[in-house]
């Protein structure tokens, strides 16, 4: 059974409506015509957005469009080329590193691949920000190691190391490690991509179960539709380096654009079209035909 | 010819900005180095994978350089009748040169390359990252022990390989050669000077432990996050630390013995 951080309902505990617009005028961050370029492409062109506070806010978008260079330039490890990226109302490109990691101390971060620490322990690597940060006692790094890893089931798995571990089990580590220094928000990058559905649902209810019990403003990027509309109060999808939808989840199954009915229903065709753009079919044909 | 201009100075920023790179990456990892003081087990861990784990290699390899030299040198010396002075020939060739040459390109080839090839994996599985969005500083955390480690380590080995290598000399050319062994170790203490040989040998091992363990780290730091990224990083270290090795060691021999 998965343990409870606190309330137990998972889904409709807080209509999205009126919370969601309270947050809404106190943003958690704020990005402000941001642009970013990696090399000659341009990644993001000029875009806003707000994401509030002790919510889910989901940036959803086709592979490629850029949303885990989003969670980075949020993290202040990629600077932009022009606008601004506010957290808690500071411009993270202007921190110092001193105040940066003062931030990062409360952010967490789950990584696509977990990123746990391959020569550490299960163990070591979720009180790994505890012993870099801190100056707890030893038995006091245990306990809070321990209440963490039983947050996310795994207090019986201390003493393994990443390499005995699968993909499911990495990611929900990484994620006791992410909520060890208690941070007031998480992003996630990708937190469903390549999981079973029985560790997929563990991790949608985990997601979920932290924000509601810990308040904590959440942050996913992925492209898996379902299991992120089920738990998001707010998605922002973003495609050609611009946000071409925002809203709830409920706003945006009624959206009117052809793109976001594609992309939320998993069309095969339609404004993002099957075929790569190519010559003329009869013609390429007959053109080989008669070479 | 135009194109070519624009190739050549492509070519020419793309290694200025590296070695710009390089250079501000070794004074960030400089300052990590005295935090080492605060927490010795990060630095103790890193001696024993780089030193200690490179010992085996060094002290067989140098047992074996020891020999040849004894032999060689017998065969020489020999033919003037000056067989006694094995002992001297020995350990100068191997305290001024080959000992801190050899230890530094094996060391390059086994530390070196186990260095850049940790690091280059930890950037390409997001662990770099991972720590820098824990508020930690990788280069601080990862580079600086690796980094003080190899340069600690660097001199001891070679001093080892040197004291191996004069060892395998005796070996071969008293044992089996019949040299006598009161000249071979007295001729020895005689010739080598404390601080001519012996502190410039230690010097030279000194300047390659820094050079090449300053590439390695680099080199895995900077790598492209992709297997094939990884590999020329490591393939990188090899080279650029055996290049950087001979060329030092010529100009050091140039300032220190002419």
């Amino acid at each position: 059974m998965i343990p409870s951080f606190a309330p137990p309902c998972i889904t409709g505990c807080h209509p999205p409506t009126v919370a969601t617009y309270a947050a809404m005028d106190d943003p958690h961050i704020r990005i402000e015509n941001l642009s970013f370029a990696r090399g000659d492409r341009l990644i993001f062109d000029d875009i806003s957005m707000s994401i509030p506070r002790g919510r889910i806010t989901a940036i959803m978008g086709p592979s490629g469009t850029g949303k885990t260079t989003l969670l980075r330039l949020i993290g202040g490890q990629l600077a932009p080329d022009s606008g601004r990226v506010l957290v808690n109302g500071e411009e993270v490109a202007a921190l110092s590193r001193r105040r940066l990691y003062e931030l990062r101390k409360r952010m967490g971060m789950l990584f696509q691949s977990g990123a746990l620490l391959t020569d550490l322990s299960v163990f070591e690597n979720v009180a790994f920000p505890l012993r870099e940060h801190s100056r707890m006692p030893e038995d006091m790094i245990r306990d809070m190691v321990l209440m963490k890893l039983q947050a996310v089931g795994l207090r019986g798995a201390i003493d393994l190391m990443p390499s005995e571990l699968s993909g499911g089990m990495a990611r929900r580590v990484a994620l006791a490690r992410s909520i060890v220094l208690d941070p007031e928000m998480i992003m996630y990058d990708e937190p469903f991509t390549g999981l079973d559905p029985i560790t997929m649902g563990t991790i949608v209810t985990l997601i979920k179960r932290l924000n509601l019990a810990l308040g904590i403003t959440s942050l996913l990027v992925s492209h898996d539709v379902e299991e992120t509309l089920s738990i998001a109060d707010h998605v922002i999808l973003i495609s050609g380096g611009k946000v071409v939808e925002a809203g709830s989840p409920a706003e945006l199954a009624r959206s009117e654009s052809p793109w976001v009915q594609q992309f939320i229903q998993g069309l095969p065709d339609g404004p993002v079209p099957f075929h790569y753009p190519a010559p003329d079919l009869v013609e390429q044909f007959l053109g080989e035909a008669n070479a | 010819m135009l194109e070519l201009l624009a190739s050549l100075g492509a070519v020419t920023l793309s290694a200025l900005q590296r070695t710009g790179r390089g250079f501000i990456f070794l004074l960030r990892t400089l300052v990590g180095v005295p935090m080492l003081l605060l927490r010795p087990g990060l630095l103790i861990k890193e001696l024993y994978s780089t030193g200690v784990q490179s010992l085996l290699i060094i002290l067989v390899s140098g047992l074996f350089v020891g020999m040849v030299l004894g032999l060689q040198g017998y065969i020489s010396l020999s033919k003037f009748g000056a067989e006694e002075s094995l002992g001297v020939v020995v350990a100068l060739s191997l305290v001024r040169e080959l000992g801190p040459v050899v230890t530094a390109l094996l060391f390059a080839g086994r530390a070196g390359s186990a260095l850049t090839a940790e690091i280059g994996l930890m950037k390409s599985t997001e662990q770099l990252s991972g720590m820098e969005m824990m508020a930690v500083d990788p280069i601080h955390r990862v580079i600086a022990p690796r980094f003080t480690a190899g340069f600690l380590a660097m001199p001891i080995l070679a001093a080892l390989f040197s004291a191996v290598g004069v060892a395998g000399g005796y070996l071969v050319g008293v044992e089996q050669l019949g040299v006598d062994s009161g000249s071979y170790v007295s001729q020895m203490q005689a010739g080598v000077d404390w601080r001519i040989d012996v502190m410039n040998g230690v010097i030279k091992s000194i300047v390659f432990g820094f050079v090449v363990t300053w590439i390695a780290v680099f080199e895995g730091y900077d790598a492209i996050p992709t297997s094939e990224g990884v590999s020329q990083a490591t393939t990188r270290t090899v080279v650029h630390s055996a290049l950087a090795v001979l060329a030092l060691d010529f100009i050091l021999t140039g300032l220190m013995f002419t």
